[in-house]
């Protein structure tokens, strides 16, 4: 008798793990001895993480339920932990050794927050669309967005961010307060421009007119939205010039050609010449002569667009497609809304990585760091992917059995 | 625990799905317009990034006398280069006292160049250093001693100013012709310089796929590699070892010899003296040789035989002799007295015999060359005429030999002396100097050769040239260079002939008497020419046999004396290193042997061999 068991999502992650193996051999001298060490070693973490995730995915789900606040405070002190005797990595301190380990707090500390979130929303009584219940849970995930982006590290600090709007939509916020939230942001960015922010402002007033809220709360919709359009200028121009030229980077990496531009220019390059059907494998020029900048980690999918071409390139994008739509089908067929925002909540850490550091690698996305899944060099990464990945193995295993 | 509702799920999972699938789409969309439709361009740029060309220089082509033998050749010459990626600092001071240079100079050659492409810090080491460098081979990483070619002049090859020199390329030249690289040797002046082109050949390229950091990793692409094409050797008009035989005479001396085939205007001989050992020039250029070769006061790097300009003195009597003649201004049976001195207005100018000729007609006049016949003669012909004439001969124009930076001499005309003086600032006195070549009147040698050319072939002109032809390797094929003839209109046979036998005079009993061969017809006409710089500059001029002349030539001796005395003995050896391909005994020394009738058995004349030109000018054709 077959094990009931998410072969699907299983296969998927295996296929994902291997092209990442593939990729990094590549990427790392194709064997020459002495880079050997860089697949080899993720070769172990993937087999170590494989079998972690086996392990997860039978733990009770009782336990993980009950673990969840202790497993958010352990990762809140380990990250207060790396801000004080912190091993510095490429300028920023993300690194605690122990022993023969390095280990990224902040890696487990994404799982611990959408459980700690999922946790607390779960609850009877729980009721996100009240304020007290929206604070603490938002306060819950900019603790960690807050401790990380201090590291700093911006970067992972956003994939917090980018956090709130799915989980808390998926727990029932209504779209008012989506609303509320998601205005100002816009309001930020168009009030550069006196005329687009006029026109924001206008589709502001009208959405508000036809949402039937109480006019004090319309009003005070509207004026938060008018203080936030008046104030970023202001706060813009309050910034010293290098604090400026550092978010504009951000934003436009292109405009320095030779540190953040230099890099997306040459993977742009390298997925470029790849064209439909690639160079072959270990056959990429850009890739094997170093052109490519962080090819093992960052700008791994570059590997892949130069060596498999459009064709590979589009393949494994549609794996990652197939995964999270797989994901979001899971989360959407369970009852428990613990376990369902636990899966939504990893689904959209999986798709932040996946957008922001693809894109990165063909110019439509900033230059943040951030790893892309299961095929990124790095340890802590692979294995706290493995280990998301074990959660939804356990939930959907215990879906099918009820 | 919250249980969701299955309509409360559905709707959710719709929004997160188009969510999720609109974002993967503009993916898709990213990958598609720079994999497939931007894929050409990246493919370039990639190409561009990994692939270095290297350029390959071609071997100069070597230049040969017309039996082949090779005068100018090619040696390897050691380079040191260094890549700035691997030498360390400690190394560098190492390279430095090596080398022999300050560590500051070599920091300078590589500053800013921070790649594994090596950068040339010495050229042409000797051979001491190239030892030493190699016994500290493996103390030295990045250091590379490297292969490049230099001139090589073969044992005896001297003749610089025929050559010229090579040097690496100048800013300002390397702005006017694009095909320059920095550092690239190209012909300076002589022969190097007017046949760079061809001498230079084309350069090549391979192409060398390199790293991100420039390292070198094997060639690629063979069949994509451009090989450089040699240089094509040069071959000259002149044997060298009558060249070599010219210089000889002048050793010690300033001045020059140059002479010619009047039958197609190759040169024969062609020595500007003093010159310098053209090796000083080879390869790196030691500053204080250059500067030690430019302020010398006798003018080594000067080419006298076509730059210099002097007066040409009483050879350019025979210019006004045929003009006298051609115009009919004087026959043949014209008298003129030589009392020893000439008076013109309150001035009295001296015949050269100041006990003075007598009576005598044109002929013995140029035969004695007597001043003050040519003082008279000058002031009946009027300087529009004689200027004419100047003309007609070449004479104030460079030649177009192939040598560059020829100079073209001056002769004054009526407007000259106008501009210069004024138009009542300049009297009768100046016309009576130019006609026995003195004055304003500057010649190279070069135009007296060619002068002496015209005299032998009645007036056809062969344009002077060094170089016979090209040898192309490549297509195994030798390329002429087309040749100008001209002709000097309006002059008869009959004024060829006078004037020829006044020359003809001049060395059989006359003053130019030293140049004569034994067993040879030679015409000449001897000069003395006064000038500002100290004792006369002592001229010949001559061509030889008389009927059918082979060589035509101009000596000059500067500050030496007189013509006759100077330089006719040497234009005599020339001839006789010519015909006889050597020296014969002295005449004095046969007197008294009973050699003297083997003598004349044992001269065998050379030229018989070289088949001889219809002597016409086309006046009479």
């Amino acid at each position: 008798m077959m094990i009931k068991y998410d072969y699907i999502t299983f296969a998927l992650t295996l296929i994902l793990v291997i092209t990442g193996m593939i990729a990094i051999f590549s990427a790392t001298g194709a064997g020459a001895t002495d880079e050997q060490g860089y697949f080899l070693r993720q070769l172990i973490w993937a087999i170590v993480g494989i079998l972690v995730m086996f392990g997860v995915s039978f733990i009770s789900l009782r336990f993980i339920n009950r673990f969840s606040y202790w497993l958010y405070g352990i990762s809140m002190f380990l990250l207060l932990l790396v801000l004080m005797v912190g091993k510095a990595g490429q300028g920023a301190e993300r690194w605690l050794v122990l022993g023969p380990i390095n280990l990224q707090p902040s890696e487990l500390a994404k799982l611990a927050t959408i459980m700690a979130v999922s946790k607390f929303l779960a609850d009877k009584y729980a009721d996100v669309n009240k304020l007290k219940y929206f604070i603490i849970s938002v306060a819950l995930i900019l603790l960690p967005f807050l401790l990380i982006t201090r590291q700093p590290d911006l970067g992972t600090g956003l994939v917090f961010l980018a956090l709130i709007i799915p989980l808390l939509f998926w727990a029932g916020l209504n779209w008012f307060h989506i609303f509320t939230i998601v205005t100002p942001i816009f309001t930020m960015i168009f009030s550069f421009n006196f005329w687009t922010f006029m026109v924001l402002m206008l589709v502001i007033a009208l959405i508000l007119a036809y949402s039937r809220k109480k006019p004090i709360i319309m009003t005070a919709v509207f004026l938060l939205n008018i203080t936030v359009g008046i104030l970023t200028p202001y706060m813009w121009n309050q910034l010293r010039p290098y604090q400026q030229q550092r978010i504009m980077t951000f934003i436009n990496p292109e405009k320095d050609p030779k540190g953040a531009g230099y890099q997306i220019i040459q993977s742009q390059v390298a997925i470029g010449s790849g064209g439909i059907w690639g160079k072959g494998y270990l056959k990429g020029t850009q890739t094997q002569l170093r052109f490519l900048p962080a090819q093992h980690t960052d700008f791994i999918f570059s590997v892949i667009g130069e060596e498999f071409g459009f064709i590979g390139a589009s393949g494994i994008l549609f794996i990652y497609l197939i995964l999270i739509l797989r994901l979001i089908k899971i989360s959407s067929s369970i009852r428990d809304q613990f376990e369902s925002m636990i899966i939504i909540g990893i689904a959209t850490i999986f798709m932040f990585h996946i957008i922001i550091n693809i894109g990165m690698t063909v110019g439509m996305a900033p230059v943040t760091g951030l790893p892309l899944p299961f095929l990124s060099y790095g340890g802590s990464s692979l294995l706290t992917n493995l280990i998301m990945v074990g959660v939804i193995l356990n939930i959907s295993r215990h879906k099918f059995i009820h | 625990m919250n249980e969701l509702t299955r309509q409360q799920l559905k709707q959710r999972k719709i929004i997160f799905n188009i969510f999720v699938i609109g974002l993967f789409l503009v993916l898709f969309y990213g990958f598609f317009t720079i994999q497939v439709a931007g894929r050409d361009k990246y493919y370039e740029i990639a190409l561009d990034n990994s692939v270095r060309e290297l350029i390959q220089h071609p071997v100069r082509g070597t230049i040969r006398d017309r039996n082949e033998k090779i005068l100018v050749d090619n040696r390897p010459s050691f380079v040191v280069s260094v890549i700035p990626r691997q030498l360390s600092a400690e190394k560098l001071e190492d390279l430095a006292q090596i080398i022999n240079e300050d560590p500051e100079y070599i920091r300078e050659k590589i500053r800013g160049r921070h790649t594994f492409l090596p950068v040339i810090i010495k050229r042409d080491l000797n051979y001491q250093t190239i030892v030493k460098l190699e016994e500290n081979r493996l103390n030295l990483p990045g250091v590379l001693v490297e292969l490049e070619s230099k001139r090589f002049y073969v044992d005896g090859v001297l003749s610089p100013h025929i050559f010229g020199y090579v040097g690496e390329v100048t800013q300002v030249e390397a702005s006017r012709n694009k095909d320059f690289l920095p550092g690239e040797m190209i012909g300076k002046s002589g022969l190097e310089l007017k046949y760079d082109t061809n001498l230079r050949g084309v350069k090549g390229v391979h192409f060398v796929k390199v790293d991100a950091e420039g390292r070198d990793l094997g060639m690629i692409n063979l069949e994509r590699n451009i090989d450089p094409i040699p240089g094509m050797d040069l071959y000259l008009t002149l044997d060298y070892s009558f060249q070599q035989f010219a210089e000889s005479l002048m050793v010690d001396k300033r001045g020059a010899i140059v002479a010619l085939d009047p039958r197609n205007g190759n040169i024969l001989a062609f020595v500007s003296k003093p010159d310098y050992d053209p090796r000083q020039l080879a390869g790196r250029i030691a500053p204080e040789i250059w500067y030690k070769l430019q302020s010398d006061t006798s003018h080594p790097l000067y080419n006298r035989v076509t730059q210099s300009k002097y007066p040409p003195g009483s050879t350019y009597k025979l210019v006004a002799a045929i003009a006298a003649l051609q115009e009919g201004i004087i026959t043949t049976k014209w008298k003129a007295y030589c009392p020893g001195y000439f008076r013109l207005g309150r001035k009295v100018i001296h015949c050269w015999n100041t006990k003075g000729h007598g009576e005598l007609t044109i002929l013995p006049a140029i035969k004695h060359s007597c001043n003050v016949f040519f003082y008279k003669l000058g002031l009946k012909i009027g300087l529009e005429t004689w200027a004419e004439y100047s003309q007609k001969f070449f004479f104030g124009q460079p030649t177009g030999i192939d040598l560059p930076n020829e100079s073209a001499g001056l002769v004054p005309t009526v407007e000259y002396f106008n501009s210069r003086y004024g138009p009542n600032g300049w009297t009768k006195g100046n016309l009576a100097n130019l006609a026995i070549g003195q004055g304003e009147l500057l010649t190279t040698p070069l135009q007296m050769a060619q002068f002496a050319m015209i005299l032998a072939s009645k007036g056809v002109v062969h344009n002077p040239h060094i170089a016979d032809y090209l040898y192309d390797a490549q297509h195994d094929e030798r390329i002429y260079f087309p040749s100008k003839i001209n002709y000097v209109q309006g002059i008869s046979d009959e004024v060829y002939d006078l004037i020829r036998e006044g020359m003809l005079n001049v060395v059989h009993g006359g003053t130019g008497w030293r140049a004569s061969v034994y067993g040879i017809r030679v015409a000449g006409k001897t000069g003395t020419a006064q000038n500002p710089h100290g004792e006369d500059h002592a001229w010949f001029i001559a061509f030889a046999p008389y009927e059918n002349p082979v060589i035509a030539l101009a000596v000059i001796i500067e500050n030496a004396g007189g013509g006759g005395a100077i330089a006719a003995p040497l234009a005599g050896l020339c001839m006789e290193k010519f015909f006889y391909d050597r020296i014969l005994p002295r005449r004095v020394a046969m007197k008294d042997t009973i050699q003297v009738d083997s003598l004349e058995s044992a001269i065998r004349i050379k030229v018989d061999a070289i088949p001889s030109l219809e002597i016409s000018s086309p006046d009479s054709i």
